[in-house]
């Protein structure tokens, strides 16, 4: 694996001229989704890349160890290997990024993984998701618990309050924190964009959490009202170019909540292209918050092999 | 391509290509051409025509591709043609306004059903114009033509009207002046240009589908500008607009001089300013300028301009943006070589290249390319090469980012970038072009009137002031120019016969002429050349009075003060307009027995007549006072989010050739028409009765007008018109005068160019200045404006 991002010593300089104009970038999202989405085998390509971009996430209050072990035996076959077979791909490895559980389950996750021999890392989400409103030090104590029961990854989420009162190095400091607790596991840092008010917030937050030392910023917790848009992204995969030109580490960009469908995995796989470039489509630095996403992108390879459409009982759930 | 259809899916998977591009299908287009055997005839009267033994022209598309080869239409085609489209105007303009509007939404719902058949002809051709834009420009227009009778009140169509489009010009430009022109009532024949040949047939055909009258729409195709001259000499046609690329316009200009139409242009290539102000959204503002700039076919040349404190965020952010774009087509293989050329002459200079990839070794294709390090003498900025080129410059204050703007022959368009709501909209203000995008560029509406400033243009197209080219107003009877064939003249001989002489003669001090002085920059004076010419009496034989014998430097000295004072006035609220102007009216009541006394002595007329003239001057100076703050522009509805903002700015300094006819009160009323709307004027009273005006002229050194802008320069008519034509700060003029005169100037003022008034006097009739319709007050404002929209999107 590439380097991690170590972060840098906070400069408010970095964020405080910055300008995010609404419209500009509403008309740029328009754009990239009025961009063609490649077709046949480029498509089939794509959607797998999608796929092993994924982190096959369960976020609910009534997940068990039976589902998470349902979930993560999927996440290490995604697809049905016949149909792999037939592109040719049945060798390739072909397995979600991560799978992604609260903290109390994670160690239900590993044990499962562990059993099948498999190398997937778990991500835990942490400090109070998904609001965030918890003390510090039960926040960081949730994180050091999450990484010693065996999770890879820890999707921290922002203060809001910090946030949107402005106490950006008060934020960058919190973050500094869980990074450190976080130790040896990729931290993803959430920022909740639909609770930051405008553009310009998001993408303060998105500097504060790279300079932080943040591996990925991620755009939601999948339970505000509005989750990942493509405007968003816009302005979040814009910071992590700026960071990139600043300072030479690339960081990761993970959207979540509310993506559903194959065709909108490969509208987010063209944005990524557009914006950061080929060099970002890979699960070490894109992933894909989802959980019925992987349902549907199944189905179009189902299409794409056979040229029939299924029906969802034809292809193993989750 | 055999080995990209096969390719392996983990070959992709691991390389993330996008695949091939679908092909485009042109299949409906195709079937179209076939069925009309791959040869398309002229369009008259209602049908196909192809006259057999003419000419035909073919249209290659992109790859150099036959598509369909039309016909050149010879002179017997366009009389017919013409013939056609005065019946076409009898059937068309005698329908009511809701007929009419039903014709062009019944198109909006044939292009829904032919809208593929039309996209693939524009794509075929490269006519680019998607019917998207055609359907919301007919929708527009429908309803203005609907409301023709209730809000336009008091304007007729002017009858057949010639639309012309140079080859480069898109079929959208092209449709900006043909649909409104047939919205108001008038017929159209429309001579289009190579690419917009096929679809302004097909669409011509949908036309008649949509229930329009035969003859009221009809395209004449040919092989050049020579066509176009051609139609123009017909004596049926009432107006002539152009849209397209510089050269092509100037040649029309000058070779329809002296025909008796007027003729009015529109250009596409000018060099707009793209500024980015250190309050900008950076990111959104690199996206934005390599999306206007690298376009495929773009119709400006785009020149970048960024503040110098942000210019270290922008250039890594343009190096990173436009790596991986990919070659741009070019026209053709000689435009590839001047692009070569700009961009070695570049390079020499040490302009420093951005490129997305290195340029390929030849082929009508180039990278995208950023030229850092230029200036605005740099070649490359002044006269850009035909490609996908940017030149980037910096400047260090708001007030410099407009001067640097505005140092343009042209003035077309501008992109500005800040989150500074006081910045954008003051910048908007400033800039002398005709749109003004900010936070965004290109944004196209028929709604949002589109008018070239300075060189760029003599008309507005599109939104309601886009209408009026297209209108008469019921107070001008007759056409203000009387159809002729040119005469044949030395323009470089017109109007510099020499000064006549004058010798002392025996006439005793006390019945010696008077005379009298003009008014230049605020002074009374004389002539520079100190020379006069003699005022006849009327019906002739005795001299009445002197005046000065003004001439080039007269002029000069005029505009030059005009020019100090002028952006002032503009500036000046309304309401001190206004106020000046009420102080002019009051001026000239208190002078009323002087300046009666001139129009008697000039005129003959009994002391009574001459007092109600002055009596109607000071109404009509008020009247002017009273428009003021009532000439407005308006936000404009948009089918998009945003605020549009049209907006009815000055000239600058006009040139006034005055009529013989009321010479007081037809002076004031172009004056004020031309003062109140914020211009500064050059006045040439008329040869033959210039003492009124002169007279005036105390009446102006009492006014609180800023010296200098208003400016009276007596002599001879033709010396003093080749001195206005000659002055590119001048930009526009209106002109009572001879045949030889109009023709001089129509062949004249194309670069710069000017947009002209022309009005050939005649003995009797001619415009009728004691009537107070409003008409005649709204045409003058309107000529006296020029339009400027301004874009902002907001939610």
């Amino acid at each position: 694996m590439a380097a991690r991002n170590p972060g840098v010593q906070f400069d408010l300089e970095w964020i405080s001229r910055v300008r995010v104009n609404t419209q500009a970038v509403l008309k740029r999202a328009q754009q990239i989704q009025g961009l063609k989405t490649p077709k046949k085998q480029w498509q089939a390509a794509w959607l797998l890349k999608a796929v092993t971009c994924i982190d096959l996430t369960t976020l609910a209050g009534d997940d068990t160890p039976s589902n998470v072990h349902r979930l993560c035996l999927k996440a290490t076959q995604p697809v049905r290997q016949d149909l792999l077979k037939k592109m040719d791909m049945h060798d390739k490895g072909i397995t979600t990024a991560a799978v992604c559980v609260y903290p109390s389950r994670v160690a239900d996750a590993v044990m499962t993984l562990k059993a099948v021999n498999s190398s997937l890392p778990v991500a835990s989400v942490a400090t109070g998701f998904p609001a965030g409103q918890t003390p510090l030090e039960t926040r960081l104590q949730e994180v050091r618990m999450a990484v010693a029961d065996g999770a890879m990854e820890i999707d921290i989420v922002i203060n809001r309050k910090l946030a949107l009162t402005g106490y950006w190095e008060a934020m960058y400091d919190e973050i500094r924190q869980f990074r450190k607790a976080c130790g040896d596991a990729h931290m993803k840092t959430i920022l909740a964009v639909g609770e930051l008010g405008t553009f310009t917030n998001v993408y303060k937050a998105s500097m504060v959490a790279m300079m932080a030392g943040s591996d990925f910023i991620k755009t939601s917790t999948g339970k505000e009202a509005v989750n990942a848009t493509y405007p968003v992204a816009i302005v979040m995969v814009r910071a992590i170019r700026d960071y990139y030109l600043r300072t030479g580490h690339k960081v990761g960009f993970k959207p979540a909540g509310g993506i559903r469908t194959a065709q909108e995995s490969l509208v987010w796989l063209n944005l990524i292209k557009e914006e950061l470039g080929n060099d970002w489509l890979c699960p070490h630095l894109f992933r894909l918050g989802a959980s019925s996403l992987l349902a549907d992108i199944e189905r179009q390879l189902y299409h794409h092999v056979t040229g029939q459409y299924a029906a969802y009982h034809e292809l193993p759930m989750a | 391509m055999a080995g990209s259809t096969d390719k392996a899916v983990f070959d992709i998977f691991l390389s993330m290509e996008s695949g091939p591009a679908a092909a485009s299908s042109t299949a409906t287009a195709q079937a179209w051409l076939e069925h009309h055997s791959c040869s398309l005839g002229l369009f008259i009267d209602g049908k196909f025509v192809c006259p057999a033994d003419r000419q035909t022209c073919s249209i290659a598309d992109s790859k150099g591709g036959n598509v369909c080869s039309t016909v050149c239409a010879a002179d017997d085609d366009v009389s017919q043609c013409a013939s056609s489209a005065v019946s076409g105007y009898k059937a068309w303009s005698g329908m009511s306004c809701y007929a009419r509007a039903k014709v062009l939404l019944r198109l909006v719902s044939l292009l829904g059903q032919h809208s593929k058949c039309v996209s693939e002809l524009c794509d075929l051709c490269e006519a680019s114009c998607s019917p998207a834009s055609l359907v919301r420009l007919l929708q527009y227009y429908s309803s203005w033509a609907q409301l023709r009778d209730s809000l336009i009140t008091n304007w007729t169509p002017l009858g057949v009207v010639v639309v012309v489009a140079s080859d480069d010009c898109s079929f959208y430009s092209l449709m900006l002046k043909a649909v409104p022109a047939l919205a108001m009532g008038n017929s159209v024949i429309i001579v289009p240009g190579r690419s917009t040949a096929p679809p302004a047939l097909l669409l011509a055909q949908l036309f008649m589908g949509a229930g329009l009258p035969a003859g009221a729409l009809n395209i004449l195709t040919g092989s050049d500008m020579s066509l176009a001259v051609k139609v123009a000499q017909n004596s049926s046609i009432s107006y002539m607009t152009y849209s397209g690329n510089k050269q092509d316009g100037i040649m029309l200009h000058k070779a329809t001089a002296g025909i008796g139409i007027p003729v009015s242009i529109s250009c596409i290539g000018a060099t707009c300013p793209f500024i980015i102000f250190e309050s900008a959204d950076i990111d959104s503002a690199v996206d934005g300028v390599l999306e206007a700039a690298f376009k495929k076919k773009k119709e400006v040349h785009w020149v970048l301009y960024v503040q110098e404190s942000v210019f270290k965020l922008v250039i890594p952010r343009l190096k990173q943006r436009i790596a991986g774009k990919k070659c741009v087509n070019l026209a053709s293989d000689e435009d590839r070589i001047l692009v070569d050329t700009a961009v070695q002459e570049a390079q020499q200079q040490g302009a420093e290249l951005l490129q997305s990839c290195a340029a390929p070794p030849s082929g009508a294709s180039y990278p995208p390319t950023v030229l850092c390090g230029g200036a605005p003498s740099s070649p490359f900025v002044v006269s850009p090469a035909p490609g996908p080129l940017l030149p980037v410059m910096t400047f260090r204050s708001n007030t410099e980012a407009v001067t640097l703007g505005n140092h343009s022959p042209h003035g077309l368009a501008a992109s500005i970038w800040t989150e500074d709501l006081t910045l954008a909209l003051e910048t908007a203000k400033s800039l002398s072009v005709g749109s003004v995008w900010v936070n965004s560029h290109s944004v196209t509406d028929p709604g949002l009137p589109i008018s070239g400033h300075k060189d760029s243009g003599t008309c507005t197209d599109g939104g309601q002031a886009g209408l009026y080219q297209f209108l008469r107003s019921s107070c001008t009877s007759s056409p203000p120019l009387p159809r002729s064939s040119p005469v044949s003249m030395d323009y470089t001989k017109f109007g510099i016969a020499a000064s006549p002489v004058l010798i002392p003669d025996n006439t005793d001090a006390a019945s010696a002429p008077k005379t009298y002085l003009q008014f230049v920059g605020g002074k009374a004076c004389k002539s520079d050349s100190g020379c006069s010419v003699a005022v006849q009496a009327p019906g002739g034989g005795s001299v009445l009075a002197y005046c000065p014998d003004g001439g080039r430097k007269d002029v000069r000295n005029a505009v030059e003060a005009a020019i100090k004072v002028q952006p002032g006035w503009m500036k000046k609220s309304p309401t001190a307009r206004a106020q000046s102007l009420y102080f002019l009216a009051k001026g000239l009541e208190a002078k009323r027995r002087d300046i009666a006394m001139s129009i008697t002595s000039q005129l003959g007329l009994s002391m009574d007549d001459a007092e109600k003239e002055v009596d109607l001057s000071a109404a009509r100076l008020s009247d002017w006072a009273a428009y003021c703050d009532k000439i407005q522009g308006e936000t404009l509805p948009m089918p998009q989010s945003g605020t549009a903002l049209s907006i009815p700015e000055a000239l600058g300094v006009v040139g006034l050739v005055l009529p013989d006819k009321n010479p007081l009160l037809s002076m004031v009323t172009l004056l004020g028409a031309a003062i109140a709307t914020g211009n500064a004027v050059v006045m040439v009273p008329s040869q033959k009765n210039p003492l009124p005006v002169l007279a005036f002229i105390q009446v102006l050194q009492s006014s609180d007008l800023p010296v200098g802008l208003v400016n009276v320069i007596s002599g001879r008519r033709d010396q003093l018109t080749v001195a206005l034509a000659n002055h590119s700060v001048i930009k526009a003029i209106w002109y009572w005068g001879s045949a030889e005169g109009c023709q001089y100037l129509q062949h004249t003022c194309t670069s710069p160019l000017k947009t002209l008034r022309l009005f050939c006097q005649k003995e009797n009739g001619g415009m009728n200045w004691t009537q107070s319709h409003p008409s005649l007050l709204e045409e003058m404002w309107r000529n006296a404006v020029q339009w400027k929209s301004v874009w902002i999107p907001t939610a």
